[in-house]
């Protein structure tokens, strides 16, 4: 079978790998000359320990899943790369956990491969997930172990190690939900509508699932005061359920429902009016709210098309650079060149996620590829959209990118299920 | 479901798109507007935290520079000499900005123009900056007589060389310490500069070129440099002797101070200062001849000062509504009535008659060197005006050389050395008035033009120009030409 699978994706993979680990490493010496004006001393040590982690995975990726993709991986790669150098330039001390981090995520992306053999072996265990979903998500409510950072209920505390479960929720959901989907797709679809049954009540069944869906969507955004997942929970789930059925009347009553809610909170809790009204208007809460926002513009603005140049910027300025806002610093030093960089290699994961799901072979792999793609393309397209003033901004990292532990393995473990699936669908065609 | 996915394609496509024109707009488009907004500080520490180059006056005397700080904007900038060189090398401050030399030269200062520094490879990477020193015309040895002489009394003195329009001196009192605004801890900045602008001495206003006041019989000058250039006739027309001059159109008389009476040809009538005469004389001119007189000194434009925010303009009054022999039109003969003037435009009229008829630009800049101590930029003198003939401009000399051997100038004489001078008096409220001298030495080769005003003098009569600015004026005429 392997000798089938033609390795041209592996060695696509290798090439672009060693792509990826030459603008990451000129990026990182560049940076530390701009900033000290001298070579970092720790050069040897990082390109070890990101042509390593690399190699493994890709090492991996041969022997786990020698069809799959070739292009996800170093795409991955590099934004994790720059994501790293500007965290390394902006706070040492998290550089050095982000590293630990990626190792962590890079084992998670190769026990995920290792452990999940046949996407199909997820579709089993549809319940267990939608449970431990529910369970992770609502996790930060746990009086004892939930956290509160910077006003947003969704962290947890065991022991010495913190980590936001909700960035696991959304590929827990996301699998629950393609296989929930595909078991009901034919009851949720509108050819199933009969004739007669146009009453309320009639209509409740098939739009009960949405209105669940909505209502735990609130639950996250009054309890946790997290709008970025909440909306990016509604945002998969309707997505997915249209996906499945194609009925354009879910993404209308989806639009309707966030509509509602939006409206809803923004009337009744501070806190969404506030991100609201510091989006409409930033200008006049300079020095309060809206500092944050007004800081990422103005480094994007001065770093303009071409950048200020890495290490030479002064993105330290902007709150939270190293985790949500770190659009913002590539953007300040790397300029509009950076930024679009940047965009494109989301795009890039967006379009093969979406071809892996166009060409996996059962529903179940293609609508949870389709989930796993759309958890990505709309966070980071929620947190860009964000930090550039197209939309309020949400508390959601930018993956692989931003400084997070909990977020990087999520999102490892996401890009090996996308591989997984890439990698039987070839497999089954070949 | 292929088609959905499809769609699906499309419509991330459609809000990364969105996202890329957002992102266009911001680095694009309002990228300059964003960088340079007020409220992004930004461009402004990076400025600020540049290293900077000194401000030293003509003899060698650094009166700003930067020594290194450990915070974030890593430099101060300091003024060893204190409130003495306020009105000349003004001050740097991260909250306020920056004035006179500091913000006229600043791209020199933290060598922003001074181009590539690629000399040697290890420059591409080196943090060594360019910076420019700016070498000032003031001499320290004549800024400090000045200072002293003044004193604490309220005004100022300017000294100038005629021949090359730079700066000797510029003083002013009551003036102001610019360190505390170049300070690091922004509060304290805020607190200094709100306790300046609260007080009523105005000490932050460099009043010798953006103060005007009546500049008395100073502007005599510009009355005999009227008649001399458009009715040679009056210049040799003797007036009769009066103690006032009875004013057409009116009840009021103009009379001479202490109620004396003089009288005769025009070296007569400025060695005494005669009131009644110029008076007369001004109405004999006619409003079209003496504003525009003053206009060819300067008045009505702002003289270039390489002093940012640079002078103000000296003012004639708005004669639009005068007859044709206005008692208006007679006082501010004798630079009473509406006339205003800096301190700097009136010691442009005595340069301009000191240096043949010919005004030249002031400025305080004399040459700025990198710090290679290679000139990269010299002050290459430029005439602005040409208010007087050189020939007028000697006939003026010989009587202001008259004024300080016989006249009301005498304690502007020095041993030795032929001065030239005209003393002004400028009632403000009763009894008190501006004190003013203009003059000029050594009168045939002149090195030193100077103007002096000490406001609000008690006394009146042009005694008390001769009395009280003389002096000053003197001493620093003395220094300039002391020390070479």
């Amino acid at each position: 079978m392997i000798g089938i699978a033609p390795s041209s994706p592996r060695r696509t993979e290798l090439g672009l790998i060693v792509l990826a680990v030459l603008v990451t490493t000129g990026a990182y010496v560049l940076a530390s000359l701009g900033k000290t004006a001298s070579l970092p001393a720790n050069v040897g040590p990082f390109l070890i320990v990101i042509v390593g982690l690399l190699a493994v995975a890709h090492i991996a990726l041969r022997r786990l899943a020698p069809a799959a993709d070739g292009v996800l991986l170093p795409v991955a790669g590099l934004l994790n790369g720059i994501g790293y150098v500007f965290i390394a330039r902006l706070n040492k001390d998290l550089a050095g956990l982000q590293a630990m981090w990626t190792a962590v995520g890079v084992a998670a992306f190769i026990a995920t491969l290792a452990i999940v053999r046949r996407p199909r072996d997820l579709e089993r265990y549809r319940y267990t997930f939608a449970l431990i979903g529910v369970g992770l998500l609502l996790m930060p409510l746990a009086p004892g172990i939930g956290r509160t950072v910077n006003g947003a209920r969704l962290w947890v505390r065991v022991g010495p190690m913190t980590f936001q479960p909700g960035e696991l929720a959304k590929i827990v959901l996301a699998i629950f939900f393609a296989s929930y989907l595909v078991e009901k797709r034919a009851l949720l679809s509108r050819k199933n509508l009969p004739e007669g049954a146009r009453s309320m009540l009639a209509r409740a069944r098939y739009f009960g699932p949405i209105l669940l869906a909505w209502g735990a969507s609130l639950v996250v955004l009054v309890a946790e005061k997290d709008l970025g997942s909440s909306l990016l929970f509604f945002g998969l789930f309707v997505t997915m359920l249209w996906v499945a059925t194609g009925w354009v009347l879910y993404l209308a009553a989806g639009a309707g429902l966030f509509g509602v809610g939006a409206a809803m909170s923004f009337a009744a809790f501070a806190h969404v009016k506030e991100r609201i009204d510091v989006w409409i208007d930033p200008w006049s809460r300079q020095s309060t709210q809206g500092f944050q926002i007004l800081q990422a513009l103005f480094g994007m603005g001065t770093g303009g098309l071409a950048g200020t140049g890495l290490g030479l910027g002064d993105p330290q300025r902007i709150p939270a650079a190293e985790t949500d806002l770190i659009f913002a610093a590539i953007g300040e030093e790397l300029g509009l060149l950076g930024t679009v960089a940047i965009l494109v290699a989301f795009l890039t994961t967006v379009g093969v996620g979406l071809r892996i799901a166009v060409r996996a072979r059962s529903e179940f792999e293609q609508l949870l590829a389709v989930g796993l793609t759309t958890v990505i393309g709309l966070q980071a397209f929620l947190i860009i959209g964000g930090v550039t003033r197209l939309l309020p901004l949400t508390g959601v990292t930018l993956p692989f990118v931003s400084y997070g532990g909990s977020s990087l393995v999520a999102n490892y473990i996401l890009l090996a299920l996308l591989l997984r699936i890439s990698d039987s669908s070839a497999k089954a065609t070949a | 479901m292929t088609r959905q996915i499809k769609i699906l394609a499309i419509a991330l496509m459609v809000l990364y798109s969105a996202v890329f024109l957002k992102l266009n707009q911001i680095q694009v488009v309002q990228a300059h507007d964003l960088a340079h907004d007020p409220r992004n500080s930004r461009v402004a520490t990076r400025d600020f935290a540049r290293p900077r180059g000194v401000i030293q006056t003509a003899d060698g005397i650094v009166v700003a520079q930067s020594t290194p700080t450990d915070d974030q904007l890593k430099r101060l900038r300091q003024y060893p000499a204190g409130p003495l060189y306020a009105p000349v090398t003004g001050y740097f401050s991260f909250t306020f900005g920056a004035a006179g030399i500091e913000r006229d030269y600043t791209d020199y200062l933290s060598g922003r123009n001074l181009g590539s520094s690629v000399k040697h490879l290890s420059d591409v990477f080196s943090d060594k900056e360019r910076t420019g020193n700016v070498t000032l015309t003031i001499r320290d040895a004549v800024q400090r007589v000045a200072a002293q002489q003044l004193g604490n009394r309220r005004g100022a003195v300017v000294a100038i060389d005629p021949t090359t329009g730079g700066l000797i001196a510029l003083v002013n009192f009551p003036t102001f310490d610019p360190n505390p605004l170049a300070g690091h801890d922004q509060k304290a900045v805020r607190d200094a500069w709100n306790a300046l602008e609260a007080d009523p001495a105005k000490p932050r206003l460099p009043r010798a070129y953006r103060e005007i006041y009546a500049p008395g019989s100073t502007f005599k000058l510009v009355t005999a440099s009227a008649a001399l250039e458009r009715k040679p006739e009056l210049a040799t027309k003797s007036y009769p002797f009066l103690r006032q001059l009875d004013l057409p159109h009116t009840n009021n008389d103009l009379p001479n101070f202490g109620g004396s009476s003089c009288g005769g040809v025009m070296p007569q009538l400025l060695k005494v200062s005669c009131n009644t005469g110029f008076a007369q004389m001004g109405l004999d001119l006619g409003t079209d001849a003496l504003l525009g007189e003053a206009e060819d000194y300067g008045f009505g434009s702002r003289p270039p000062l390489d002093l940012a925010p640079g002078s103000v303009a000296s003012r004639f009054p708005d004669s639009s509504g005068w007859l044709r022999d206005d008692p208006a039109l007679a006082q501010s003969a004798i630079g009473q009535n509406d006339v205003a003037a800096t301190p700097l435009q009136m010691a442009l009229i005595a340069a301009a008659i000191a240096n043949h008829g010919v005004l030249m630009k002031p400025h305080a800049m004399g040459e700025i060197r990198d710090d290679e101590g290679d000139v990269i930029r010299r002050y290459l003198p430029t005439s602005w005006r040409k208010p007087i003939t050189a020939d007028v401009a000697d006939q003026l000399t010989q009587m202001m050389i008259g004024v300080v051997q016989g006249g009301t100038a005498t304690g502007l004489a020095l041993p030795g050395i032929k001065v030239a001078g005209k003393t002004g008096t400028a009632q403000t409220t009763g009894k008190n008035a501006h004190a003013w001298i203009v003059g000029f030495a050594p009168a045939d080769a002149p090195k030193i033009a100077v103007a002096v005003i000490v406001e609000s003098q008690p006394g009146l009569g042009d005694v008390t120009g001769g009395r009280i600015a003389a002096p000053i004026a003197r001493a620093v005429i003395q220094a300039a030409l002391n020390a070479p």
